[in-house]
C-alpha cells in the first residue's frame, strides 16, 4: 500500500516536473517551487492525507493545462483575429 | 524546388574540391565540367548523379566525412554510455563532483533524495531519448546501473 502511495507521488512529481517545461515564469522557477512544496509534505504519514495531496497535485496538473491551453489560444487569437477587430 | 536547391548544393561540391592539392586531374576537369553543365529540362536526376559518384570515388581521403549522416547518431559504447551518465550527474547542480563515481549509491553516497532521482532518471530519459518506466526507475540507484540499463535498452554489449 505504502509503496504504491510512494510510486504514486514520485509519478505525480514526474509529470508536474514535464508540465512545467513550459512554465511562463521559466522551468528553473517551477522546478524550486515544486521540489519546496513537495519537500514541506514530506513528513505525511497518513495514507488518506496523502491521497488528498496527491489529488490536489493532478488538481495542479489540469489548472497547467488549462492555462497552457488559455496562452496557445490567446496566442492564435491574436495571430488571426487581431487584424478583423481593427477594420470591424 | 526544394529537390532542385539540393541538387545544386551538391553539384557545386565538386567544385569546391578542385584547389585541393593532390587531386587527379581527370576528376578536377570533370568537377569544373559538371557545375557548368546547363540545366536542360530533358535531363533527371539520375542521368547527373552517376559522374558525380565517380568524382567523389577518385578524390584521395579526408572528403568521406563530407558525406551527409542526417540523424544518425554516434554509435554507443559501454564506455560513451557512462561518459555520458556521468558528465550529466556532474552537471546536476546538487552533486558533488569530487564524490561522483561509477558505484555511487544516489541516495546514500551523494546526498540526494527520491525526488532528485526522478530529475536524473528524467534526464537521461532526454539525454538518450526513450522513456524510463516507473518500476524500473526505482531500481536505478547508481550510475553504473543507469549506464547498464541505457546499454541494455539500446542493445550496446561491447
Amino acid at each position: 500500500m505504502a509503496s504504491s502511495l510512494r510510486g504514486e507521488v514520485l509519478n505525480l512529481y514526474k509529470n508536474l516536473l514535464y508540465l512545467g517545461r513550459d512554465y511562463p515564469k521559466g522551468a528553473d522557477y517551477f522546478k524550486r517551487r515544486l521540489k519546496s512544496v513537495f519537500l514541506k509534505n514530506k513528513d505525511v504519514k497518513d495514507p488518506e492525507k496523502i491521497k488528498e495531496l496527491i489529488e490536489q497535485g493532478k488538481f495542479v496538473m489540469k489548472e497547467l493545462e488549462a492555462l497552457y491551453f488559455l496562452r496557445k489560444y490567446r496566442a492564435m487569437k491574436q495571430r488571426y483575429y487581431s487584424d478583423t477587430n481593427k477594420t470591424n | 524546388m526544394a529537390a532542385r536547391v539540393l541538387c545544386t548544393c551538391v553539384r557545386r561540391l565538386p567544385a569546391a574540391f578542385v584547389p585541393l592539392p593532390g587531386l587527379p586531374t581527370l576528376a578536377a576537369a570533370r568537377a569544373r565540367s559538371t557545375p557548368c553543365s546547363p540545366w536542360g529540362p530533358g535531363r533527371g536526376l539520375g542521368l547527373r548523379s552517376r559522374p558525380r559518384c565517380s568524382v567523389l570515388a577518385q578524390v584521395p581521403g579526408g572528403v568521406t566525412q563530407l558525406c551527409r549522416q542526417y540523424s544518425d547518431s554516434p554509435l554507443l559504447t559501454l564506455e560513451g554510455i557512462q561518459d555520458h551518465v556521468l558528465y550529466i550527474l556532474k552537471l546536476y547542480d546538487k552533486t558533488d563532483p569530487e564524490q561522483l563515481s561509477v558505484n555511487s549509491h544516489v541516495m546514500k553516497d551523494l546526498g540526494l533524495d527520491s525526488l532528485d532521482q526522478v530529475e536524473i532518471i528524467m534526464a537521461m530519459e532526454d539525454e538518450f531519448g526513450f522513456e524510463v518506466p516507473d518500476i524500473d526507475a526505482e531500481k536505478l540507484k547508481c550510475p553504473q546501473e543507469i549506464v547498464d540499463y541505457v546499454a541494455d535498452k539500446k542493445d550496446v554489449y561491447e
